[in-house]
């Protein structure tokens, strides 16, 4: 059984790699390579798998869920520059694929309490025409 | 690493269910008002997502720009503002239902994938098509 939780947060980010030419950046992430940056309003749901624990009937704790989210993400993430600000996009350019992974590699290890449920997928939104989805895989 | 992207295209579009294979009395029976003689319309959205790896230097999987060339050119440009029945060659003879419109958007995907991203590069994962907020068809990769 799969329970979702979804969150928002907004954040700046610029879409260029130091590896590629302007020419390059440009072709790639056209508008979104803008040195200056750009921001969204960024909708994150993550799938959890599990089984109901026969008496709360509950997957996992949905408190201990959001507190995670919003220790491990919305506290890192929210109203910030990601490149400047949080790691790893000082790296790696903080496209929607990325971020998926690195929402999905922090908040993994901090899912299950109890042996019970398991980090199924982080979607990110972008836009309303462009989300991520990451399994893990 | 393996990301499923999903890119989402809007257009507007007029149908008529109705299939020559059956009765009058049978097409109103199944399709009820879809079978008005005048047609009637829909926004239609197309959800195409698409499986493939992030390239370590763009932190891309797929080119968006050519992912939004390809539906321009091979579902938005020859679906906007048609009638479907009529000027579709697809749907002269099947019911552009949403089930068909999702084969068909399908298939016109397919029929040119390759040319734009070559064996190694992105998949076509699954194809969702919204006739309404209250219908919804999908088509996953065998």
């Amino acid at each position: 059984m799969i329970i979702s939780k979804k969150v928002e947060f907004s954040a700046s980010h610029i879409c260029r790699s130091a590896e590629l030419s302007d020419e390059e950046n440009e072709r790639v992430y056209g508008a979104a390579s803008n040195p200056l940056g750009h921001g969204h309003n960024y909708i994150v749901e993550v799938a959890i798998e599990g089984a109901p624990e026969p008496v709360t009937g509950m997957i996992l704790d949905l408190k201990h869920l959001k507190d995670i989210l919003e220790a491990r993400v919305l506290s890192v993430y929210d109203h910030r520059l990601l490149n400047r600000e949080v790691e790893p996009f000082d790296r790696i350019v903080p496209t929607v694929e990325n971020m998926a992974i690195d929402i999905w590699n922090r908040l993994a290890p901090h899912i299950d309490l109890t042996g019970r449920a398991r980090l199924f997928s982080v979607r990110v939104h972008e836009t309303n025409e462009l989300f991520v989805e990451y399994r893990g895989e | 690493m393996t990301v499923h992207l999903s890119r989402r295209y809007t257009f507007a579009a007029s149908h008529r269910l109705h299939s020559h294979q059956l009765s009058d009395a049978e097409n109103r029976a199944i399709y009820g008002k879809c079978n008005n003689p005048n047609g009637h319309g829909h926004n239609y959205e197309v959800e195409l997502t698409v499986r493939g790896e992030v390239d370590p230097v763009t932190g891309r999987a797929v080119d968006l720009f050519a992912l939004d060339r390809l539906a321009e050119a091979q579902i938005l440009r020859p679906f906007r503002y048609r009638n479907l029945n009529e000027e579709i060659e697809a749907f002269r003879l099947v019911v552009p239902t949403t089930e068909n419109m999702a084969f068909e958007v399908d298939r016109r995907l397919r029929a040119v994938w390759a040319e734009v991203f070559p064996d190694a590069g992105p998949r076509l994962e699954k194809v969702r098509i919204w006739e309404t907020e209250r219908n919804i068809c999908e088509i996953s990769e065998a």
